[in-house]
């Protein structure tokens, strides 16, 4: 018993059946070591623990001392399982004493016996993140993905080879001292494909980068499937943050950049912002607004029309490599594609989609026309 | 007893009828015969109504007695003999100057020898909220559920082997029962404000404690083994709801107690991701559903307010997920439970516009326009990241009263319009997939309202 550590605590007590007023809680010797402990890392906030004890109980009402100094439990949710004998074994009731971090179980049971007992709670302070470190290859096509899983422990509670689980694969057992924090490696991809992604943005990108002093990066994306053409699609990656990194023709690497990966369910991307590439220029200009089918109210004021536009998108590809470009343009409330240069998809009534493939050293002049309708005059 | 400082009828003064008003004898201090506990959870008060044995004798007593250290509201102070109704009566309460909490009570009696009395008050201290465990079965199709009563004892007093009883209801009380029992004069005082006594600190020493403790575990191993699991009286009483707990139960100062309510193993359950932008944001809300009703294996009772905690059992030797926790109000017997567990990380609801046009334009006899349709085509996409398959419920709150939705002819589920300025889709998701729910939404401005 380490009543004065921060520690849980179990301690036995049977009440001696004396005739007369003197009763007294008498500790028991043997103090039941913590078996089979289960620590539940499947909640994004709130971890369970289930750990197993084995009783040496009395004939009638035993109480057990359950106490949690220095550690953050949550006392309602302290649960009690009896596992061995659950007809002949039973709770009673459960005492919380004054001032103090415990409870007090009172336990009947019918004959003086060893119970198997699982108590499970929930422990504050002690979590799980995740982070990624990711290595692509020259060109870029290719990524080995270690992914990392950080326990922090600061439950005020050491845990002593304890099985940890997360909510998909195998459990691990490990032992992490209270205040100790613990990096593993729990997952391995290697050679996993990846599509690198750059995206011109027109709804929140300069137009035209040569009025600028400064150079407008082109935002780099690197997508990797969670799926099981790609070796994964398991189970669903966590977020965390994720550190890039890129082999260099010297058998060495470089640091491309990092970013926070969000949870990624399986079957989607995972999607990774890497900084942004000054080697595309995109110049994107309106080259015609003209009003058509106007229609007048018996004043002569215009109430509609149409509008006939032509939008230009010109992207340069300054790199000695092909790229492909993602080009977003925002779409007025209520239009129609008239003609495109390059097949586009719809992603909402207010986005266009067009994927542009540009050769090294090269530029591709990308043209949409299009009607805006039923305009009204302000 | 082992409060810190003496409770009710400590000491009994017999006055000598003539004589001036001096203490002469003092008789034995009678033991609780009995004690129960009536708990309220809207308010902090508890009704106690304890038995005791008096040595009366005939004609006039005075008795003396004291609150001080406890929470007790010494207006609220009642003796009654029940058995001697007629006979025992109590004349005056006299509460007397520069001396607090003490009171003199005078008592005329027709009998001569041992009364039992009732004695009742209120006090203030102890407290008592219920509080749930629900486990869902793997599939999620049924819940074990498990309330609890949790008792706290902070009134100054020791209760042993007391009658339990918790209340569920509201109570509407004028003064709180703590200020009344901080108060140096009873009833207050005319002309001025009163002024306060200082909080009580309830501490007990561990002697005390550890004494307490004993006797109540002796109490507890008194309890043969069928009375082991406690069952919980209920009945209905006005706009209340009272719980009696079986047998007795000893709650010393400072402890606190867990009972066990009731537990159901499988209450059939409906789990429901819902998707309302209005009232929940852009993300769905896990909610679990059941009724308070037979069906559902409950029923018998209202579910008093309070935490419910959530777990799944995962199959495998009964080792539990933790799931989460919600704040449930007070149900009554009948009613619908509706468990929100907030925000699902797993299943991802997107309404999507994916085009709008104007058509229909009415115009006025200044052709001026006073009217067109409005059509939205919009595309729900639902996503289940669950490996288990799911129900999803999609509100769709118009801005307006005056429209119509056409839905696509490959929608699965099922579609409602609830009232004048809302819609809903109900929809069932396999596990690790999307659908999309694709309709055409027609909004009438102006004119174009009054044509329908």
């Amino acid at each position: 018993m380490k009543h004065l550590t921060s520690s849980l605590a179990i301690t036995i007590v049977a009440i001696l059946l004396q005739s007369g007023p003197a009763y007294a809680r008498i500790k028991l010797v043997a103090l039941p070591e913590r078996e089979n402990t289960v620590v539940r890392l499947d909640h994004p906030t709130v971890t369970l623990v289930e750990e197993e004890r084995v009783l040496t109980l009395q004939e009638g009402v035993n109480q057990v001392d359950f106490s949690w100094n220095g550690v953050h439990v949550d006392p309602d949710s302290i649960r009690l399982a009896v596992l061995d004998h659950p007809d002949d074994v039973k709770l009673i009731n459960v005492n919380y004493p004054p001032n103090a971090q415990a409870l007090v179980w009172d336990i009947h049971s019918r004959s003086a016996q060893q119970e198997r007992v699982r108590i499970s709670y929930l422990l504050a302070n002690i979590d799980r993140v995740v982070s990624y470190e990711m290595v692509t290859d020259k060109d870029e096509t290719q990524l080995n993905l270690d992914s990392y899983l950080v326990l922090r422990n600061f439950s005020g509670e050491a845990l002593t080879h304890v099985n940890f689980r997360l909510d998909y694969g195998e459990a691990f057992e490990k032992s992490i001292a209270d205040g100790e924090t613990k990096r593993m490696l729990f997952l391995e991809a290697p050679g996993l494909n990846i599509k690198k992604r750059l995206t011109f943005d027109a709804a929140t990108q300069p137009w035209d980068p040569s009025k600028l002093d400064t150079n407008v990066g082109i935002p780099v994306h690197y997508e990797i499937a969670n799926t099981p053409e790609n070796r994964l699609g398991k189970h669903a990656l966590w977020g965390g943050k994720v550190r890039l990194f890129q082999k260099d023709t010297l058998g060495s690497t470089i640091f491309l950049g990092e970013d926070n990966a969000t949870y990624t369910p399986i079957g989607q991307d995972m999607k990774l912002y890497i900084g942004d590439s000054r080697d595309l220029v995109v110049t994107q200009r309106k080259l015609q607004e003209k009003q058509t089918n106007v229609r007048r109210n018996h004043r002569d004021h215009v109430i509609l029309y149409d509008s006939l536009e032509i939008m230009q998108v010109e992207v340069a590809n300054f790199k000695d490599r092909d790229s492909t470009i993602t080009v977003l343009e925002p779409m007025p409330g209520e239009w129609e594609m008239i003609k495109t240069s390059h097949p586009y998809e719809r992603k909402s009534a207010n986005k266009v989609e067009f994927t542009i493939e540009i050769p090294a050293k090269d530029k591709v002049t990308l043209i949409y026309h299009y009607v805006r309708q039923n305009v009204r005059p302000v | 007893m082992h409060t810190r400082s003496f409770l009710l009828v400590p000491l009994i003064t017999v006055i000598l009828t003539g004589a001036a008003a001096a203490k002469v004898d003092l008789v034995t201090l009678p033991e609780r015969d009995r004690v129960q506990l009536t708990i309220y959870n809207s308010a902090d008060l508890t009704l106690v109504r304890e038995e005791r044995t008096l040595t009366l004798k005939k004609g006039i007593n005075r008795l003396e007695f004291g609150w001080e250290g406890t929470l007790i509201d010494p207006t609220s102070v009642q003796l009654r003999a029940p058995k001697h109704s007629d006979h025992v009566r109590l004349l005056e309460v006299a509460f007397p100057p520069k001396i607090k909490g003490a009171a003199v009570w005078t008592v005329e009696s027709d009998v001569n020898g041992p009364v039992p009395v009732e004695i009742s008050f209120f006090t203030s201290g102890i407290s008592w909220r219920a509080f749930y465990m629900g486990t869902l079965s793997g599939d999620e199709q049924t819940m074990r559920l498990q309330g609890y009563v949790r008792v706290e004892n902070r009134s100054g007093e020791d209760y042993e082997n007391a009658e339990t009883r918790v209340i569920v209801g509201k109570i509407h009380l004028l003064d709180e029962i703590a200020e009344l029992a901080r108060r140096e004069t009873p009833y207050g005082t005319p002309g001025y404000p009163e002024p306060r006594g200082q909080g009580l600190l309830i501490t007990a020493s561990d002697e005390l404690k550890q004494k307490a403790y004993s006797q109540m575990a002796a109490a507890e191993e008194a309890a043969d083994y069928a009375a082991a699991t406690k069952s919980i009286v209920k009945e209905g009483m006005s706009e209340y709801f009272l719980y009696s707990i079986e047998g007795t139960e000893s709650i010393p100062n400072g402890w606190g107690k867990r009972l066990p309510s009731f537990e159901v193993a499988a209450v059939p359950v409906e789990n429901l991701f819902r998707f309302e932008e209005e009232r929940y944001g852009s993300l769905a809300h896990r909610l679990i559903y059941f009724q308070n009703d037979e069906e559902h294996e409950l029923g018998k009772e209202p579910l008093p307010d309070g935490k419910m905690k959530i777990f799944r059992d995962l199959g495998q030797d009964s080792h539990l997920s933790y799931v989460g926790e919600v704040y449930n109000k007070y149900i009554p017997m009948q009613q619908d439970l509706e468990l929100d567990l907030g925000n699902a990380t797993d299943v991802k609801v997107e309404p999507i516009l994916m085009a709008e046009h104007t058509e229909n334009y009415t115009f006025s006899n200044k052709g001026d326009i006073t009217g067109f349709d409005r059509i939205q085509l919009w595309e729900i996409e639902l996503q289940n990241n669950r490996n288990i398959p799911i129900r999803t419920e999609v509100w769709r709150n118009l801005s307006h009263a005056h429209w119509k939705i056409d839905n696509n002819a490959s929608n699965k589920g099922t579609y409602e319009k609830v009232d004048v300025d809302s819609a809903k889709y109900v929809l069932d998701v396999e596990p690790n997939s999307a659908v999309r729910l694709k309709y055409t939404l027609t909004l009438y401005e102006g004119d174009c309202q009054y044509q329908r």
